[in-house]
């Protein structure tokens, strides 16, 4: 590991936790009927505690006039003139809602919307139960953007603390970081907010401006979050790492830092983890390799987890570094297992060839050096050839498995799969939600795709660098392994006394690997094997 | 000495075959873990059946304290258990129809309680993948030791042997679900024994196992 891949890794870590993954609470948007408000009435009334929506016949213009029939509406046509609609749609469509239907709902809820002036007073309450509808239908980013709609108009104080609720449950799924990370968390005015919504804003807004590199405005916004609150632990983590960034040699006081945030139970387990895989890796390049396997201790998984490959493959160089070859070689074992079949680690093979070489075993040695260049030999030949790298289906997915990319990467999964699950609706939203939903799925995935193949380019570049330097070693690795092999044998050389086997102590028990893997034993592999060395003096 | 030179030149391949192999694959690879669950005082609440006389079944409560020295080997210091016996119809038509008296010496075989104590080996213990969803732990036992059952006679009381064999499910570190499948050879006279078999399920609560 390199300081660079280190800060790299540290960086990404913080960008994961960022948009705050929630521990197992559920999207409060997902349940049409059991999240509506309490005390939410069944007709055209507001969610407790809120201002009820004036009946929409009395204050609709144009009440009680027939509905005149709309333009088709097409993508390239001109907006259709705003349809008639009657003002009874916007109670009726709300009772939809509340009895479970929202199918039922968003058609007419967008019809009542498009008629209805933007001064309506139930205007921001139609957005807000369309959004609410369209996320219930699996529609997340369409219901997003109605929320992102309502705080950026703010036309009703009332709504707006529940639209921006729902709009932070959604930032725990793949989600539109510009429009709702960046235009609307990144960019509110804090003083109305509650106290949750409003925590979570100011530590929005302040990784924003720690990602444009001024902390002491990052500070400012910091300094107002209650210190019990799980945003000040996750601002804590984003400033350490910020730091991180900017200190050559990290100090004693970071890692200490960063382990009290491994124990706080405020974060979540995700970013507990994070905090100490930090520490474990900022031991590890001070050469504290016992400290840093007591740091990957630290980190725990929940029950047939398998964990993450980039753990194990640390774990491992650490306790290679600490001389446990053995032990090392059986996390390699770990990273076999099918659950990390895809995932892209060149080093493997590197720490691989190298445990065998230390044990003499030069045949293995060398085969596990080779397996490197065989396995990602599409890989090699494309950065030889100077293809399009993105193109490249290892490359492309190794890049696209973390960081930036990876959020970009599901975003644009999730947005083609619920352009798809619009299809479903075309006949019960009517023509005009319908193509305006296409339209807007459209518009929004031409930008993820754009979004996503900049981050991509610029990821798979890194990736190929990682796979180059990993062949680079496995060339000398091969070279020394063969010098090795044909190496003269002294007279009087004898081979090493064989390691104490390991003796399993009473409270242990033992399973012999024989080739399926039980995610509960991942973490506890060991190989047995004899040391093949020479002693050239006896 | 040419047969002992065709039998060397039949294994070589083997031989060579086998090298190769550890040649190229070095190592044994196995799973070390810590013991997930460790009994060291256990209470048994069981209920079974005695299922084998044809003149009586009885239902069982049982009542056991283990003490276990290690993982593999235990006291079961004491159990006691009680039957409930209900007759069966073939007794019924004996005594309607044949006018077998009820106590016909075949029917003095009832068992009413009885009260032992065995040792048990634990050489089994293993998971299993339950719907690939969750792991569960179970353990497989012997047991063997001795048994005063008290039969439904005057001066009933008569020694017994006990052998028999179990599983056990751990649900938690401090409760597991138990399996026995026992048999009582009861002595009931200088010639005549009698078998007991008892099928049995508990639950057995765990205290004072270290972590």
């Amino acid at each position: 590991m390199t300081s660079r891949s280190l800060i790299a890794a540290l960086t990404s870590a913080a960008l994961l936790v960022s948009p705050a993954p929630a521990d197992a609470q559920s999207p409060a948007a997902a349940q049409p009927t059991s999240t509506a408000p309490a005390a939410a009435p069944t007709q055209g009334t507001p969610p407790a505690g809120a201002k009820a929506p004036v009946d929409a016949k009395a204050d609709a213009p144009d009440a009680g006039k027939p509905a005149a029939n709309a333009p088709t509406a097409g993508a390239e046509a001109p907006p259709p003139a705003p349809q008639k609609v009657d003002p009874g749609v916007f109670d009726k469509a709300l009772k939809d809602y509340f009895d479970g239907k929202p199918r039922d709902a968003a058609g007419p809820l967008h019809a009542w919307l498009q008629a209805a002036p933007k001064t309506d007073e139930n205007y921001a309450w139609g957005q807000y139960f369309l959004a609410r509808s369209l996320i219930d239908l699996g529609l997340t980013h369409a219901g997003a953007s109605y929320l992102a709609r309502i705080a950026r108009e703010r036309s009703n104080p009332n709504v707006l603390p529940r639209a921006l609720d729902t709009l932070k449950a959604l930032t725990d799924r793949p989600h539109d970081e510009v429009m709702i990370d960046a235009q609307v968390f990144g960019a509110l005015d804090l003083g109305f907010l509650p106290e949750d919504t409003g925590a979570y804003a100011h530590y929005q807004q302040g990784l924003v401006d720690l990602r444009v590199g001024n902390e002491r405005w990052a500070n400012t916004h910091f300094a107002k979050l209650s210190e019990t609150s799980p945003e000040a632990s996750r601002a804590k983590f984003a400033l350490l790492v910020t730091r991180l960034k900017q200190v050559k040699e990290p100090s004693d006081e970071i890692i200490s830092d960063f382990l009290a945030l491994s124990e706080d139970a405020k974060l979540t387990r995700e970013a507990r983890n994070e905090a100490a895989l930090a520490v474990a890796r900022l031991r590890y390049e001070r050469k504290d390799f016992q400290g840093a396997l007591e740091a990957y201790d630290r980190v725990k998984l929940p029950e047939l987890d398998p964990g993450r490959a980039s753990l194990y493959l640390e774990e491992a160089w650490t306790r290679y570094k600490l001389g446990e070859l053995r032990a090392s070689l059986g996390i390699l074992t770990t990273l076999d297992a099918p659950s990390f079949r895809d995932e892209f680690l060149p080093d493997k093979y590197l720490l691989r060839a190298l445990i065998y070489r230390d044990l003499c075993h030069y045949l293995p040695a060398k085969r596990a050096a080779k397996e490197l260049t065989r396995r990602f030999a599409d890989s090699l030949e494309a950065v030889r050839n100077r293809e399009d790298l993105t193109q490249d289906v290892r490359l492309r997915r190794a890049a696209n498995a973390h960081g930036s990319t990876q959020r970009a990467a599901r975003f644009l999964e999730t947005l083609e799969l619920e352009g798809e699950r619009l299809g479903r609706y075309a006949g019960s939203f009517g023509d005009r939600l319908f193509s305006h939903l296409t339209k807007l799925y459209d518009l929004s995935r031409a930008e993820a795709v754009r979004v996503h193949d900049a981050r991509l380019a610029e990821a798979v570049r890194q990736e190929a660098d990682t796979l180059l330097r990993a062949a680079e070693q496995v060339r000398l690795m091969e070279y020394e392994v063969g010098l090795k092999l044909y190496e003269r044998v002294k007279k009087g050389a004898r081979i090493v006394a064989p390691e104490d086997e390991q003796i399993l102590s009473p409270t242990q028990t033992a399973y012999r690997f024989d080739g399926e893997y039980w995610n509960d034993e991942l973490r506890s592999y060991r190989v047995r094997i004899d040391s093949r060395c020479i002693e050239e003096t006896p | 000495m040419r047969y002992a030179l065709l039998i060397l030149l039949l294994l070589t391949p083997g031989l060579v075959r086998a090298q190769a192999e550890a040649l190229e694959n070095p190592g044994a690879v196995s799973a070390i873990q810590e013991r997930r669950f460790r009994m060291h005082h256990e209470l048994l609440l069981g209920v079974g059946v005695l299922p084998a006389n044809a003149y009586y079944k009885g239902l069982v409560g049982t009542v056991g304290y283990t003490y276990h020295f290690t993982d593999t080997f235990a006291w079961q210091i004491g159990r006691g258990t009680y039957s409930y016996n209900l007759q069966t119809s073939l007794r019924r038509q004996l005594e309607r129809d044949f006018n077998t008296s009820p106590n016909a010496a075949a029917f003095q075989d009832q068992v009413q309680w009885m009260v032992g104590s065995d040792l048990i080996w634990s050489p089994l213990y293993g998971k299993m993948a339950f719907l690939n969803e969750s792991v569960l732990h179970i353990e497989a036992f012997l047991l063997g030791g001795g048994t005063v059952v008290k039969l439904d006679r005057d001066g009933g009381f008569r020694p017994a042997v006990n052998v028999g064999l179990g599983l056990r499910l751990f649900t938690g570190k401090t409760l597991s679900l138990r399996l026995d499948v026992t048999n009582n050879t009861v002595f009931t006279g200088a010639t005549r024994v009698i078998q007991v078999p008892l099928i049995q399920l508990g639950t057995a609560f765990n205290f004072g196992a270290t972590e």
